[in-house]
């Protein structure tokens, strides 16, 4: 990269610049840095804060300024419908990938932004063909970018500006917080992805079971309004919890009183793409006990307390633990300093600059990039490491043997990294393509999570697809997708509306697996994969 | 809480654990009340449809687009109408979808707003009926330790006024949601 300050424009676009969300702090950031190594660097956007006025441009003013030589570097988290305006944009493209939040973490409360979910990821896959290089801040996002077929795919450090951290704490609410209760803290926006509710479950228990002088503290918006607004306060009341805070949205003095009185932090979401608060409390010096989904366990690295298990009296044992314990806490607390100690904004700005000096160069990421399938059939059956002896797993086993060039599509067992070289690993003597859950799998009869990665992968692959097991979250996400060409079996023990939707869908395409009659389920499926290929 | 549950590094999961064996067991009492809450506040997540009272105004929120031409006159007459209803309609539709934009986003917007209410009050509907469920629950349980203690209880010797009542458990006795307890702070 050129340090004379002559080197190509590198503009950012964005639908939204946000005053203090993850997206807007890390597209400010990049803007410095950029601008820093001597980049002409604007950011645009449809919309902004009024505090980010200064800062931004109208999307339309790129169309008209940029030239053929400049970089736009396209950051997608949300719905935008800015893929028609980015394909026509002069210039070499690149995507930052900041996650798109599961459609299904919203049903039942927020149909309008599960609605945009799914319209993200689709905008996901629209853009594959505009981008020449694509970055995601974690691994667990650059793996669905491979799964969808992008080229070029590695992972950015995620800046943080830790200074902004150094806020004295509001007084008053120091005083209030800081009364001799055990504060078990959550930061974010309260919406259902976060599972503030299970946070108020595990607080529950906590305080049920091993510490009646405990408060709960939430700190973020919460739509009082809206569906999961009255489903958190109804929850409350039912499960009976007392010393409930819900602050809402909070000032930088504010914050600091609540980490600064924290006992633990406490996070039970479903999805992240990274995982800000948890490393701010970290840098805090509260111990962290976080439900292990999504990116959360890269964002922990081995420090705080991940917790696969979202049992409310198991994790309240850690939360009791955490703080009775004085040494083990103190072993938690150097842990977490050692983890941050890798993400110095030195090292930080070191490996952006890495990355982008090899997008500037046209030097292939370190990643291999993934074609789209080839395969003649792809079997998913997310169970089939997590639960070998299901009958839906021994099914795809046979399949396999009879249907030359098929894949099987599993999620990796729990606790397993993801990896952004996606390729077929012997699972007993059959091939299977790995791919991380949202969340950890359950042990049986739990019912198994989805997969963003692997429902990527499923829909850009143009082969037949079979179904074995309708009723799982993969195959519920998928089929709307891949109705035409999908196949499907369910255990004859299970009903319910999924089963009844898949059957809608899939009409005689839908076969039943009788456990003692699998042979026949073998035959149904292969007539029908056959006939197709 | 099992080892291979956790991930961590320092301190290792298994001293984790081992530490989390050493905490006061909870009496079996309070193990059975947090079940049983836990229980009664469990939500299965399920898709929530468009109610069915909005299906039709969200049928007609986009105003930009009228039915197909028609006329109830016949013949000749009646086709050049619809001609001339179409060709209008082709013509100036840019400038219709312009003129409507507004109203189109008004629509939205407050179908939006209605959904939502009609949520909330579905979360407060359910919630009420939880609340009565656990509290008859209770009621239940205070009534037959009541009638335990009663059974337990030597009938006194001479009438007071002042005679023991059944111990009720105040603390599992409480207000329904969404009234104010004296303590709780205004948000």
């Amino acid at each position: 990269m050129s340090a004379d300050g002559r080197g190509s424009p590198i503009h950012q676009i964005l639908p939204r610049l946000a005053w203090g969300d993850a997206v807007g702090n890390q597209v400010r950031y990049l803007q410095g840095l950029l601008r820093r190594w001597g980049h002409a660097s604007d950011i645009f956007a449809e919309t902004w804060d009024d505090a980010c006025k200064d800062q931004v441009r109208p999307v339309r003013d790129y169309a008209r300024e940029a030239g053929r030589d400049a970089v736009l570097v396209v950051h997608h988290s949300f719905e935008s419908r800015l893929v028609p305006f980015i394909a026509r944009a002069p210039g070499r493209k690149v995507l930052v990938y900041h996650n798109v939040t599961p459609a299904r973490l919203f049903e039942g409360f927020e149909r309008k932004v599960a609605a945009a979910c799914d319209g993200a990821r689709d905008e996901l896959l629209a853009l594959r063909p505009h981008v020449e290089r694509a970055f995601a801040y974690s691994r667990f996002s650059a793996e669905e970018l491979v799964a969808a077929g992008y080229r070029n795919v590695s992972v950015l450090p995620f800046a943080i500006d830790w200074k902004a951290f150094d806020t004295p704490p509001d007084p008053a609410l120091h005083a209030e917080l800081g009364d001799g209760c055990a504060n078990v803290l959550f930061v974010g926006r309260a919406v259902p992805s976060k599972k503030v509710d299970d946070v108020l479950r595990v607080f529950t228990a906590y305080q049920k079971l091993y510490q009646p002088m405990s408060r709960l503290v939430v700190a973020g918006y919460l739509h009082r309004d809206g569906a999961y607004g009255a489903y958190l306060h109804g929850l409350k009341d039912v499960l009976g919890a007392d010393r409930v805070r819900f602050l809402g949205r909070v000032s930088a003095a504010q914050l600091s009183a609540c980490f600064a009185t924290a006992t633990t932090y406490l996070s039970m979401s479903r999805h992240e793409g990274f995982g800000v608060p948890l490393l701010e409390a970290m840098y805090r010096g509260v111990p962290v006990v976080a439900y292990g989904a999504a990116a959360v366990p890269e964002t922990m690295g081995g420090a705080g307390l991940t917790t696969l298990s979202d049992d409310p009296a198991e994790v309240a044992e850690l939360l009791a633990v955490m703080e009775r314990n004085v040494a083990l806490r103190g072993q938690v607390i150097a842990a977490q300093r050692a983890r941050l100690a890798s993400l110095s904004q030195d090292a930080v700005a070191e490996q952006v600059r890495a990355a982008f000096e090899d997008m500037l160069s046209g030097r292939s990421a370190p990643s291999a990039s993934s074609e789209a399938s080839a395969a003649s059939v792809e079997l998913v059956c997310p169970g089939f490491t997590v639960r070998p002896d299901a009958p839906a797993s021994r099914l795809v086993r046979s399949l396999a043997e009879k249907l030359p060039g098929a894949r099987i599509l599993a999620l990796r067992p729990r606790g397993a990294e993801p990896s952004l070289e996606l390729g077929p690993e012997n699972v007993g003597g059959v091939p299977v393509w790995h791919f991380t859950a949202d969340q950890p799998p359950g042990r049986a009869p739990a019912s198994l999570p989805g997969s963003s990665s692997l429902e990527t992968a499923v829909r850009v692959s143009s082969a037949p697809v079979v179904l074995l097991g309708v009723d799982t979250e993969v195959a519920r996400a998928v089929l709307p997708h891949v109705k035409e060409r999908a196949w499907g079996a369910y255990e004859s023990s299970l009903s319910g509306p999924s089963i009844e939707q898949a059957r809608q869908q899939l009409g005689q395409r839908l076969v039943v697996l009788e456990p003692s009659r699998s042979a026949d389920a073998v035959r149904a499926l292969l007539g029908g994969v056959t006939r197709a290929t | 809480m099992r080892p291979e549950d956790l991930l961590t590094r320092a301190p290792s999961a298994e001293d984790v654990v081992r530490e989390t064996q050493k905490l006061p067991q909870p009496s079996e009492e309070a193990r059975e009340s947090l079940r049983r809450s836990l229980e009664v506040a469990s939500k299965p997540a399920t898709p929530a449809p468009w109610p069915a009272l909005l299906q039709e105004a969200r049928g007609k929120m986009d105003s930009r687009y009228a039915e197909p031409a028609t006329s109830h006159r016949g013949g000749l007459v009646g086709l050049a109408l619809v001609v001339s209803k179409r060709a209008f309609r082709g013509v100036f539709q840019p400038f219709i979808n312009e003129v409507l934009r507004k109203q189109v986003e008004f629509n939205e917007s407050i179908l939006d707003a209605l959904a939502t209410i009609h949520d909330v009050q579905r979360e407060h509907v359910r919630t009420q009926a939880l609340w009565r469920q656990e509290l008859d629950h209770r009621l239940a349980r205070i009534e037959a330790a009541a009638s335990r203690g009663r059974e337990a209880a030597p009938v006194p010797a001479e009438t007071s006024t002042a005679k023991p009542g059944p111990t009720v458990d105040t603390a599992s006795v409480k207000q329904t949601p969404g009234t104010s307890r004296g303590r709780s702070r205004r948000r």
